[in-house]
């Protein structure tokens, strides 16, 4: 469905060729004979020989509940603290998560919206500039490891990145407990230890795991999975929530 | 003419509950009430995190009543055609909204009908929501 809706809204709005920012073909990829990009190639690599990650990347279905994400055989199981937490966020719909303040949205969530990200994967360090919110993240593959205290704690926490094989493995601690991990309120303290996997099956895709190790709010760590899809032919938008925020005074909840 | 009237339909979309980009759906629209408006648009606000534009609608009494329409983030809707010049003030349109919790004249668009007919996607993410091209809300 969703191609019948891009083709409809491309003729609807379809200019006379200018000279594009989107749209402009995204030089050095892969593509078929037609020219389309060919989603389905080898997966590039480094010059050390890794799979290289960069490109820009959408989740293939957008997801604003994690348990809509789960992978096969996973499941939810809270902590009394913590299911006191999530039942009181459901039962006011919502209505005050810091995301909706313009303040930041939870990593697992951010990589699930209908906006794109871009990873850039250069020696020592990956980054993620994200659309959303035109926030970014480094991700250290210096062989540092994680602090073993954090004096400080983030928003985002801090993440360390190294090779399993041919997955990246992104470990991430130090968050200051206050995003929450999607919409619908599923939370994360302190606790938090975030481990993410990334494998680029091909060109076009990569495999995502999210694993959420809370003890606080969960009593074992649960894994989402999602697939990203390669954007060809886009650049990042620009996203500054502050600009017009004007829906957070009217969320009354249920 | 009466295709200024303004229609209040209360539909039953059954458990459905979709969210927006930036917040909650549901804390702040009742996907549940509809509202099918259809006007003159006085001005438009391309802007994060959320786009608006206000509708002048004249009721079945004659008298004219402005409404603030919630669309959707610009960034999602630039990538599926919008422009910021695509509705302008002057534009007549006829909206499918959900109605804001608070009892104000704000809806949150699910779809937007062009005057020649056209209905193009409002971006919103309502109840699994968006519009489909004949302007019935439906799951994309």
């Amino acid at each position: 469905m969703r191609a019948v809706f891009w083709a409809g809204a491309i003729l609807l709005f379809a200019l006379p060729a200018v000279a594009q920012w989107q749209g402009h073909p995204t030089p050095g990829i892969p593509r078929t004979a037609d020219g389309k990009p060919n989603l389905s190639a080898p997966a590039p690599r480094t010059a050390d020989g890794r799979p290289d990650l960069s490109g820009i990347w959408l989740a293939s279905r957008a997801v604003f509940n994690l348990s809509q994400a789960l992978k096969r055989g996973e499941t939810i199981s809270f902590t009394p603290e913590g299911k006191k937490v999530f039942d009181e966020r459901r039962a006011t719909e919502s209505k005050d998560d810091p995301s909706a303040r313009c303040l930041p949205t939870g990593l697992p969530m951010r990589a699930l919206l209908r906006t794109p990200f871009k990873i850039l994967q250069v020696p020592a360090v990956t980054v993620i500039l994200y659309e959303s919110r035109t926030t970014f993240r480094q991700i250290l593959t210096d062989g540092r490891p994680l602090p073993r205290e954090v004096d400080w704690p983030a928003w985002q926490g801090f993440s360390v990145g190294r090779w399993d094989g041919e997955t990246f493995v992104v470990d991430s601690a130090g968050f200051n407990g206050r995003t929450w991990l999607d919409q619908a309120g599923y939370p994360a303290t302190t606790a938090l230890r975030l481990t993410e996997r990334y494998r680029r099956r091909d060109f076009g895709h990569v495999d995502m795991e999210m694993t959420i190790d809370d003890p606080k709010m969960y009593t074992k760590p649960w894994t989402i999975a999602a697939e990203l899809v390669f954007q060809a032919d886009t650049e990042l938008l620009e996203f500054i929530c502050e600009e017009n925020e004007r829906d957070s005074s009217q969320l009354v909840g249920r | 003419m009466r295709t200024a009237a303004v229609l209040f339909a209360v539909l039953v979309l059954g458990a459905a509950r979709g969210v927006a980009g930036h917040h909650s759906f549901a804390a702040q629209y009742d996907a549940d009430t509809q509202v099918t408006l259809a006007g003159t648009i006085t001005k438009v606000e391309w802007t994060n995190p959320h786009t608006y534009f206000y509708l002048d609608v004249v009721d079945d009494a004659g008298k004219v009543v402005s409404w603030a329409v919630e669309g959707g983030a610009p960034n999602v809707l630039y990538r599926e055609g919008w422009k910021p010049t695509s509705l302008k003030a002057g534009d007549r349109v006829t909206i499918l909204g959900a109605r804001a919790k608070n009892g104000s004249n704000q809806v949150n668009a699910l779809s937007v009908r062009l005057p020649d007919g056209r209905c193009v996607f409002a971006g919103t993410s309502g109840p699994d929501g968006s519009a489909t091209s004949d302007c019935t809300v439906g799951r994309r």
